[in-house]
Formats: structure tokens, sequence, C-alpha cells
């Protein structure tokens, strides 16, 4: 019998007040894994007042004890790390190795969470008047809540919530529906760790859950990470509900390439940043300008490499690269790629139809490569998120800063050169949160926050880093003088 | 379509081939010999975890698992010779297609103790 998720309140695993359920299936073997319920605005209520029952307790835990928590939550992540990476497999489709990467930046997280008693440490001035000193303190703001996607289930909960609750916040987590059971085991961990009752809690479900988190009265801020058009929707929806709010959106993410570039060397990073999780990724290169006389070159070497990529079930450790979500995405992505050659480009690489041997059903999608494509047409403009590379041709390294920025997204940019002059001007000058020199996924860690501009990112605070401490505390300015 | 194509594959294959040098040596009572093949496995496995990164995620090219079959019914000395410089191969074959050099190093050393075995 197939299982039904459940969802985590007050340190206890309980049932969705919800009888709608959502199926979880292997997009690779077209199993069904497990139910996900569609819990309630009831569920997020119940959870909401646990967290904010737990608070008080929380706060006034000692940070170093706070601290050790998240130590002893790192060492149970690295002994389940293999577990972890094969049910990321099975429930997204990815490759092992992307799935072990997924694992290692969240524990990434988890060390960044550890150092929190400097990270929140405030300063202070002392006679800032005659006999008055005054210093700042941070203390946690109450309860938050993170809203996550199914492309990185494991990684952006852990975005958020060990930093939340290490500078002494109690946390909701709402994952993808699509993707509940790496959330399972995060939880199941959490929950050895015997934090106090309603530190942490998890509610499963889709829109109306989300719907709760936003209007809540008693949440202080919502964490999002998924597509532009719903993180604005959070962004208008929980800020008008009077909470602080960080929303990643999707991104259309643009490499230039210059003639000076080792295009060897370039391309094998290349094809990671467009291919790796099947493009499912908000840092995925979607688009590559070749410059000038890199033109050619950049596509020879690109037909030549794809082509060496394996696509494959994500547990044999040979292949590059996995399915996709769904059989509604792979829909979506190949309706895409059939709009990029009525609008022009050249199909040098088709990854619609292909089979692959024992997963017949599979939700699959080969790498593809589009080359001419044109400015201003779909496939140079709009999202993909999926193994779509679209090739394009600038005749100066002026205009291939004009595409990119022209988009109304800004997440991330990369640029692949020798010349410092090229490197510090595209540094200077593109519009984008994450900018990659010789880099095709400018992903930052844990200690840095993840940039995102324009379309790409709703809210003040980013995610991660030193923004994240700002997030999740309030300071307070204390002015004192004692005669 | 070669066999360890990724870093996993080759991590992978590295952890699977101390397991098995592991219960070798474990069979013919050559304890040291075996307790040294299971701390290299344990090693290759917190390599695997810490140093999969994006940079790792590259196509290798070159590298066929066949090549590095090891005879394990021979227990002769000189077949434990050749296992020895079978896996020295391997390792120092596969140390240069990773390009991160914290894992570079770890093959490099396992490759450096299985080479001692094989003089």
């Amino acid at each position: 019998m197939t299982k039904t998720i459940k969802n985590y309140v007050n340190g206890e695993w309980v049932d969705s007040l919800s009888s709608d359920l959502i199926p979880v299936y292997d997009p690779a073997t077209c199993e069904l894994l497990a139910n996900c319920p569609d819990s309630t605005a009831q569920d997020v209520d119940l959870a909401v007042k646990a967290a904010k029952g737990a608070f008080n307790e929380w706060r006034s835990t000692p940070i170093l004890s706070r601290a050790q928590y998240m130590h002893h939550f790192k060492v149970l992540v690295e002994e389940n790390f293999e577990d972890i990476s094969k049910i990321l497999v099975q429930e997204h489709g990815k490759a092992i190795d992307e799935s072990r990467g997924e694992v290692r930046r969240a524990i990434e997280s988890i060390d960044f969470a550890i150092s929190v008693p400097v990270l929140m440490r405030s300063d202070g001035l002392e006679d800032i008047s005659s006999g008055i000193d005054e210093t700042t303190l941070r203390q946690p703001a109450g309860v938050f809540a993170a809203i996550t996607p199914f492309n990185f289930p494991f990684m952006v909960p852990l975005w958020f919530l060990p930093t939340a609750i290490a500078c002494g916040n109690t946390f909701v987590l709402k994952p993808s529906p699509q993707t509940p059971l790496s959330t399972e085991i995060l939880f199941e961990m959490l929950d050895e760790l015997d934090l106090p009752e309603g530190v942490v809690n998890l509610v499963n479900g889709g829109i109306p859950s989300a719907n709760a988190i936003m209007e809540h009265p008693d949440i202080t801020g919502v964490s999002f990470v998924g597509s532009s058009p719903v993180a604005k929707i959070i962004y208008e929806t929980c800020t008008r509900n009077g909470k602080r709010v960080q929303a990643q959106g999707g991104a259309k993410n643009y490499i230039a390439v210059m003639p000076d570039a080792n295009m060897e060397a370039s391309v094998k990073n290349i094809l990671g940043a467009a291919y790796g999780c099947a493009g499912q990724r908000c840092l995925a290169a979607g688009v590559a300008i070749a410059v000038g006389d890199a033109y050619d070159q950049l596509k020879d070497e690109l037909t030549k490499q794809v082509q060496n990529l394996k696509v494959g079930y994500g547990l044999d450790e040979t292949s590059h690269m996995g399915t996709v979500i769904s059989d509604a995405a792979k829909q979506r992505i190949e309706a895409m790629i059939q709009q990029g050659v009525d609008d022009g480009a050249e199909l040098i690489i088709d990854g619609r139809n292909i089979k692959v041997d024992g997963y017949e059903n599979g939700s699959w999608v080969g790498p593809t490569l589009l080359a001419d494509v044109k400015r201003g047409s779909t496939m140079a403009t709009e999202e993909v998120f999926g193994p779509v590379l679209s090739l394009m041709k600038a005749d100066s390294y002026e205009e291939a800063v004009e595409i990119i920025n022209e988009s109304h997204y800004g997440n991330a940019a990369s640029i692949f050169t020798n010349n410092g002059k090229y490197a510090r001007d595209f540094k200077y000058n593109v519009n984008a949160g994450n900018i990659g020199v010789n880099i095709g996924v400018a992903a930052p860690s844990a200690s840095f926050p993840f940039g995102g501009q324009k379309d790409s990112f709703f809210g003040d605070l980013h995610g991660q880093g030193s923004d994240s401490i700002e997030f999740y505390t309030e300071r307070k300015i204390i002015i004192e003088r004692w005669v | 379509m070669s066999s360890l194509n990724t870093f996993g594959s080759i991590l992978t294959h590295a952890i699977e081939l101390e397991s098995s040098l592991n219960a070798y040596y474990t069979s013919i009572d050559k304890s040291d010999r075996a307790k040294a093949a299971d701390k290299r496995r344990k090693k290759l496995e917190r390599v695997r975890r810490e140093n999969v990164v994006e940079i790792t995620l590259e196509p290798i090219e070159g590298l066929d698992e066949a090549d590095y079959t090891l005879n394990l019914d021979d227990i002769s000395e000189a077949g434990q010779t050749a296992i020895e410089a079978t896996a020295s191969q391997f390792y120092s074959d596969v140390a240069p297609k990773i390009n991160v050099r914290q894992a570079q190093r770890a093959l490099e050393r396992c490759g450096q103790e299985h080479a001692e075995f094989a003089e």
C-alpha cells in the first residue's frame, strides 16, 4: 500500500486534516512513491500555533546550545548522505552526483548556521554623549516560514531553516508536493535532535497551505523560491499582510563567450551549467552568446561535447543527466523547443523523443542545442527550465551585454574570457545578481547572499549569508545612562 | 561510452575496489592490508561526500572500468602483487581526471599506498 506522507507538528508526525492527496511519482520509473496530502489552512494554523508556542522557550535557549543542535544536525546529514542522495534521485529524477552535490550544498548551509554565535553578535559605543552608552542587540523575530520548490528539495529548505532556528526563531516549512520525500527524511533527522516541540514544523501540500502561510497573522516572515509570477504573488501578498519576505523567482541566465576564451575548457563548464539537473535550476545557463569569431568555434565544440552526455536513470553512476520532473514539464519543454524552431533557430541537437532502455515511460528530454537563436525570440528571452541551450551571436562584447541587460530577469550571468578588461567590465555593468567569470554556474556559497535582481528577486534581503541574519533577526538599539 | 565517466562513478569504483580488497585480504589472513583497504574505503567515501560540487560534474573521458579488473581468485604472492599494481594503475590514471585538488590528492595517496605493495 502506498504511504501517505504525514505533517510534522509540535514534535509529532500527524495526519493532515485534508483527505485530498497529490501523487508523488518517480519520473524515470513512473512508480508511485507516495501520496502527499494537500494540507489545509487549518493544518497551517496548527503548525503556526505550535511554532508560536515554542518561541519563548527556544529564543531563551543559549545560543551556543542552539549552535550545538545544528552541529548534531550536520553529523546526521553526513551519516545519511547516501540515503538522502538516493531519495532525491527517485523523487526528482536527477543524476546521483547532482543529488550528492545538492546534499553537500545543504550541509554548507548548516555549517553557516553553526557559526551563528559569531554572526549574531552586535556592536556598541561607549560615551556617545557624556555618560551615555549605546549598543545594538539582535533578537530573533518570531515564527518564520518557507515555501520551497521541487528542483532542490533538500537544499533549498536548508538555505533557510538552520539559520532561522539558530537565530532563535521557530519555523514552518511547506515543501513542493512533487518532492516531499527528501523533506520527510530531513524532518526525521530534525526529530532525532530532540529540539523542543514546535521549533520546527512541516506542512505538506500545494496552493491552499501556501495561501494560508502568506495570510497567517502570526508568521513574521516568509522565504520563497520558485517561478517569477508566483514569487511576485508571494511578495505582494506577504507584504500586504505585514510580513517581511524574500521571494526568489525564475531566470534566463546568459553566458557570454569571448573569442579569447579557452574554448574546450569553457564548453565543459557550460555543459554543466546548461544541462546539469536537466536544466531545472534557477542558475541554469539558457543562452550562450558567442562574440564575433567565437561563434563557429563554440558551436562546433558544443555540438561535439553535448553528444558525450549520457542520459539515463539517476541511480546509474554513469548517467550525466536524468529526467525532468514530470510528463507535464516534458511536454512544456518540448513545445518550447518547437517554438524555437518555428522562430527560425537551427536545431543542432534535438532532445525530444529520446528513449532510455528500461525506462521507456520516463519523463526524458535529452540535451538540446539550438543555434542562430534570434534576439528577442522566446528562446532568447524566456525561461525554459529544461535541458535546452540556445546559441546566439553578438558582433561585439557591447552587444552581448546589451542582450543580457535587456532581459527582464536578473538572476545570473557569466563571461568566459582570458581578458581582464572584459571580465571587469562584465562585473561592473551586467545587471544580474550572481556573476560568473569563467564559471558557468555562479552559485554563491552559503556564507554569501544568493543574488538576484529584476524579476528574479522580490524583496530586500536575500537568502543565505549576512542577509539571512538580517532577515531572521530584529535589531534593537539600547541607549543607557547610569547616574 | 566509458564506464568511468563521472566523478561519482570513479569514486564509487574506488570504494568498491577497496571493499573487495578488504574482503580479499581478510580471506587470506592479511589483516594489516585488510585494515588499510578499509581505511582507504572510508576516506574515499568521505572524499565523495565532501568534494562533489558543480565543477566536478563535468563529463570525464578516456577511462574504462574493464581496464582495472582485479583477479581476486589468485591468492599467490605474485597474484597479490599484480592486484596491487592494477589498483595503483587505476589511481594514477583517474587522479589527473578529477578537477578538485583535495579529491585528486586522496586518489594519489591511495595509488602510492598500492604502489608500495606492488613492488
